[in-house]
């Protein structure tokens, strides 16, 4: 039994204190439970079904099917090669973006709450409304091509932005990296003011230069705030879901999907395959915890070994 | 000297650069929003509008005869009820985690690192299935406990980061005063970690502003909508060309949030961080 030492040193106490103790534990393992445990071990089981819902609706078990179904699905492949595109693009540029801006912030004296403010605002501005700007802005007639073909004179004619499968990807990449830019920014900025001062000095002192303070200073100090940054965010690359169901909504012939609109599709379409929508989302719950592990294994920093 | 005065200076040059990236798309939705919905199609597309077009008249039709008061309110209700329900019982698991021995402890914290992973849209399917079970289908109820249940794992995870900076030794004075683990929770952990249970619900806060794919497949009426739900929907129902009605809808959305930003911009960034540095 793991240390009861703290219990027993009170041994009339140890009733009263587990009816407290479960008082404090039971809301949570309740609504856990319910809404988040219950449905990921029901969506596994579901994925081995032909699941049907609704009343005197029977559910055949199919084993593998399901997965099969995902493997050999062109749209599927295809939302899964376009969801990580969105990762790999994203993640580091907004990343190294963020921590640009932050070191520059830092460096500075007077304004930043204003600059803060000003690379935040995106941030805070909720998906689907940068997701109908952007729409806006790339639009044949938008404001971009105009700058592109009318003022910069890079286009001859309309760039087509949201009508052809990369394109429209890059477009939704541009705004998961101008949106999120802001987020990094602050937690790096946060990471930068905890670097104390006198390894700098030391640093001036040995005659390092800024790139060489920066290198061997200050990417080591945060380099716990990069994985923090790297984890969320992937998790978060895989769960785009509104800019794509909003920009393109899929189309054109769903090329643009990514693995959340794809599930969403084939949950709510006129064949509603529940059972395949459930195996997808399994894939994309291993995928991710999966990132998730490894990231945790390769950079995890030294000397952080405690949970 | 010098040297560092121009690289200074240079800071300045390229953040305010970068401001203007940030800020043009922003300012380019508010002034399409004071433009008629014919004119948000002129080329060349201007960003300043002229004297001429300058109108107020979307923000009429989207605050009086469109419901935007009924959408701002549920949003509100939803984003008040989750967050409060979330605090209390991240905070209560938290410090259960953090401070008391019990049998599948351990088990318990991996299974919420393990579902912070899984994303809250990727459980879509059972959801929905239980959301029918409870009758929670178009009801505000059923987006306030899925959303609760999804952002509590998350919240756990910092508020506990939190709690293990707070010294043992605290609680140690209580108990050898005699009092319990409530008499811990409240006096010493809840006023302590404070300051990440306000990030972590400021955070939480803001997601019914912003989750589209649950509300949407949830609340089916009109009047039960949510923010994200009723601008799509308006989008759609306004052929999709409409933009100075829709910008000045999404400009009307915005300004709670920006408020909320202002007033507690402190806790925005201590939230943040409390997890980035803890990881």
């Amino acid at each position: 039994m793991p240390g009861n030492r703290s219990l027993s040193t009170q041994r009339r106490g140890v009733r009263q204190d587990v009816v407290r103790l479960l008082t404090l534990l039971l809301p949570g393992l309740i609504l856990l439970g319910m809404f988040t445990f219950y449905p990921i071990l029901k969506m596994f089981i579901m994925s081995f079904f032909n699941w049907r819902i609704g009343y005197q609706q029977t559910s055949d078990f199919v084993g593998l099917q399901n997965y099969l179904a995902v493997f050999s699905d062109p749209v599927a492949g295809m939302a899964l090669v376009n969801t990580l595109f969105y990762a790999v693009v994203t993640v580091p540029l907004q990343m190294a973006l963020g921590l640009f801006v932050a070191v520059l912030i830092h460096r500075i004296t007077r304004f930043s709450v204003t600059f803060r403010l000003l690379y935040y605002l995106p941030v805070i501005t909720s998906w689907v409304v940068v997701a109908l700007l952007f729409r806006y802005i790339f639009n044949n007639q938008g404001l971009l091509n105009y700058f592109l073909k009318d003022v910069a004179h890079l286009a001859d004619g309309p760039v087509r932005w949201l009508s052809t499968r990369w394109m429209a990807l890059s477009a939704t990449t541009i705004l998961g990296i101008w949106k999120g830019i802001g987020w990094n920014m602050v937690v790096f900025l946060a990471a930068l003011q905890a670097v104390p001062l006198e390894q700098y000095e030391a640093a001036s002192i040995d005659g390092l230069g800024a790139f060489g303070k920066f290198r061997y200073i200050t990417l080591p100090n945060i380099k716990g705030t990069i994985l923090f940054a790297l984890v969320m965010l992937s998790i978060g690359a895989f769960n785009t879901f509104t800019p794509i169901m909003v920009i393109t909504g899929g189309n054109p012939a769903h090329q643009t999907e990514v693995v959340l609109t794809w599930m969403y599709y084939q949950t709510f379409s006129a064949t509603g395959k529940m059972g395949y929508a459930a195996s997808l989302s399994f894939i994309v719950a291993a995928l991710v915890a999966g990132i998730a592990i490894l990231l945790f294994r390769f950079i995890r920093p030294e000397g952080e070994g405690k949970s | 000297m010098k040297r560092a005065r121009l690289s200074k200076a240079l800071s300045y040059v390229l953040l305010a650069l970068g401001a203007v990236v940030m800020v043009l798309p922003m300012v380019y939705m508010f002034t399409t929003s004071l433009r008629s919905n014919d004119a948000t199609f002129s080329w060349p597309p201007r960003i300043f509008p002229t004297g001429s077009d300058l109108t107020f008249a979307n923000y009429r039709y989207v605050l009086s005869e469109q419901n935007f008061v009924g959408y701002l309110s549920n949003t509100l209700f939803v984003a008040v009820v989750t967050t409060l329900a979330t605090a209390v019982v991240a905070s209560m698991l938290a410090y259960c985690i953090a401070r008391l021995e019990f049998h599948g402890r351990r088990l318990l914290y991996g299974t919420i690192i393990t579902t912070m992973l899984v994303p809250g849209l990727a459980m879509l399917v059972p959801q929905f299935e239980l959301a029918v079970t409870f009758k929670l289908v178009d009801d505000l109820w059923g987006v306030i406990f899925f959303y609760s249940a999804w952002m509590t794992p998350f919240s756990t995870f910092l508020i506990k980061g939190f709690i293990d900076t707070i010294p043992r030794e605290l609680d140690e004075a209580v108990r050898i005063d005699g009092g319990s683990i409530y008499t811990i929770f409240f006096r010493v952990i809840v006023p302590l970690a404070s300051p990440s249970i306000a990030a972590v619900s400021i955070f939480n806060f803001l997601l019914p502003f912003e989750e589209l794919g649950w509300s949407q497949t949830i609340l089916k009426t009109d009047a039960l909508r949510t923010m994200p739900v009723a601008i799509t929907m308006f989008f759609q129902a306004h052929n999709r060309t409409d933009w100075g009605f829709v910008f000045a809808m999404t400009c009307c959305a915005m300004v709670p949030v920006i408020l909320l930003y202002v007033l507690l911009q402190r806790y925005f960034i201590t939230g943040l961080t409390s997890g980035a540095i803890k990881g």
